[in-house]
């Protein structure tokens, strides 16, 4: 019994986490503002690509 | 901030920056299905970038970076939608999204860029973005990719900047910086390499106009593979050009035939032009809904979700028709329920003219500021005939009519009465007393239009509203400029007060 009732306080309490954090990260729009964070790592990185048929035929 | 519309002033959520401060509330049942939706889409992107491939094609590719503003992009076409017209939009752009990730994903397992599979390249037919594709509901053993869409297409709806780049590449490359944003963008994808490189032959085609004919033949010597160019007629309307036209299709089908060869396979067309028949029959019904009271199906929900299934998917994906039950159902729900779309309706509008990508959202702005309702838009007004579903030769036909009735060009293209009469015809019929006339700096397809339009609104007792854009160049006309436009007109004409204030002006210059 007592197993049980700790299964189901461990997964109340883990559903009740993850819909603290998700839902924060949601209602603040953290998900797109970390991703702004990345677009000038990525811009730099887009430059050093190396393109073997760059201009081909252009 | 309440589940009521317009509960929230919408303007202040902007600060200068590329996203907005923070999501709206939009009452508590309304937002958490909303972060329902949204938990669902993370789940998906997460899903599709841990695929290798996806992540080869991730660092492969400039234009990817748009896609960081997929999520952005979803609560910009949501913005102030409450109840119904909520569910709809999410049934309509969460499946958007997902047919998009798959359409990248289906072009890097082929990519030969990066090390994709050359048995699925050799069974692709690559498709012109600007074409319809029903030539190619006849080859279920073959898979039909436009391959523009995602780097320029549906980039620019993503986020406002992201042709910029390669506008300029193409304009260093010595094309004119007059000419339409869209081919310019596409050629300067080709001149940068790109592109993801698959396919074993191209259909391309006239539509919508001559300037994207004329890129496509320069970037044809990047690609370097067998192409076909399907001309389509401009005049169709005309009875005269049929057998031209229907001679075309078989062109097109006779050059997939020998490049692949591949049969065209009639029952697989037929099945898929059934799907299809459904798909415009649902249309028909949510224009109906649209003439009555109580609209419901209107603006940001209309548009992409009816180009997609019309033109990309053309009857192939049954994935379309399944979320139209469930949006007509909605609709008729609501309908009965008298659930208004906008906290008061000021006016009916028909949306004419070619929409600016980088503002795809701006009818939900016209509903949430001013409260007018978007009813239906030009580029959704396309064929709504019912086609054969069992005669070979009227199949024939039947394809050459929907190639002429591209999204982009079938009523910017086939005459006056297409171009104008029809305007009118809708104006009534919806009875609209507002017309959103869109006007595409870059494009002069229509221009010669312009003094009829202005001569006849007066006559028809319509108010023709300008706004002028850039399609897919901002630098042109901002997003603020085109707000401008309806503003100058909503107060100066109409002495109207907004219905949210802070919509009329905020900055959102930086963001996506």
């Amino acid at each position: 019994m007592d197993t049980l009732k700790k299964v189901l306080i461990g997964t109340v309490s883990a559903a009740v986490g993850f819909f603290a954090v998700t839902f924060t990260v949601y209602f603040f729009n953290l998900d797109s503002k970390a991703l702004t964070l990345l677009e000038e790592p990525l811009l730099k990185h887009y430059e050093k690509v190396d393109k073997q048929k760059t201009n081909k035929n252009l | 901030m309440s589940k009521k519309l317009n509960s929230e002033p919408l303007g202040k959520l902007y600060n200068g920056k590329k996203t907005i401060k923070r999501r709206e509330w939009r009452g508590l049942r309304d937002t958490l299905y909303d972060y329902k939706c949204w938990l669902g889409i993370m789940a998906y992107l997460v899903k599709f970038l841990t695929n290798p491939q996806n992540l080869k094609g991730m660092f492969r590719y400039r234009w990817m970076i748009n896609n960081l503003a997929t999520l952005d992009f979803l609560d910009r076409h949501t913005a102030g939608a409450r109840g119904p017209q909520l569910r709809m939009a999410h049934l309509e752009y969460d499946f958007i999204i997902k047919h998009m990730a798959d359409n990248m994903a289906a072009q890097f397992k082929r990519d030969q860029n990066i090390g994709g599979s050359k048995k699925l390249s050799d069974k692709t037919v690559i498709f012109d973005e600007n074409m319809m594709s029903q030539v190619m509901n006849g080859f279920p053993n073959l898979k039909a990719i436009s391959r523009e869409i995602p780097p320029i297409f549906t980039g620019s709806t993503m986020r406002q900047d992201s042709e910029i780049f390669y506008i300029d590449v193409s304009e260093q490359y010595g094309i004119p910086g007059d000419v339409c944003p869209m081919p310019a963008a596409e050629l300067g994808v080709a001149v940068q390499d790109d592109y993801p490189e698959f396919g074993c032959c191209i259909l391309n085609a006239n539509t919508t106009c001559d300037t994207s004919l004329m890129g496509n033949g320069i970037e044809q010597r990047h690609f370097d593979i067998p192409t076909h160019q399907v001309a389509v007629p401009i005049n169709y309307t005309d009875p005269n050009v049929n057998d031209y036209s229907a001679q075309e299709i078989k062109d097109a089908i006779k050059f997939v035939e020998d490049q692949t060869g591949e049969k065209f396979d009639w029952d697989y067309y037929f099945k898929c032009m059934k799907i299809f028949n459904q798909e415009t029959r649902n249309f028909l019904e949510w224009l109906e809904v649209n003439k009555t009271d109580y609209p419901q199906v209107v603006g940001n929900n209309i548009a992409p979700f009816r180009y997609a299934y019309y033109m990309v998917a053309g009857g192939r994906e049954i994935g379309f028709l399944d979320a139209e039950k469930k949006i007509n159902k909605l609709m008729y729900k609501a309908y009965e329920n008298k659930v208004p779309v906008v906290s008061e309706v000021r006016h009916r509008a028909i949306v004419w003219g070619v929409q600016a990508q980088y503002y795809s959202h701006f009818p939900a702005w016209l509903q949430n500021c001013w409260g007018i309702i978007p009813l239906v838009d030009m580029l959704s007004l396309t064929s709504t005939k019912i086609y054969s579903e069992d005669d070979k030769e009227q199949a024939y036909y039947d394809m050459a009519d929907l190639y002429a009735n591209m999204v982009m060009r079938n009523r910017s293209e086939g005459g006056y009465q297409v171009g104008v009469e029809d305007l009118w015809r809708f104006c009534e019929e919806f009875r609209a007393d507002v017309v959103i006339m869109y006007e595409h700096i870059g494009c002069k397809a229509v221009t010669g239009y312009h003094g009829l339009y202005e001569e006849q609104a007066r006559k028809h007792n319509v108010h023709l509203i300008w706004v002028t854009h850039g399609l897919m160049d901002p630098r042109d006309a901002s997003r603020q400029s085109m707000r401008n436009d309806v503003n100058r007109y909503m107060r100066t004409v109409f002495h109207e007060e907004p219905l949210d204030p802070s919509l009329e002006e905020f900055d959102d210059s930086n963001a996506y």
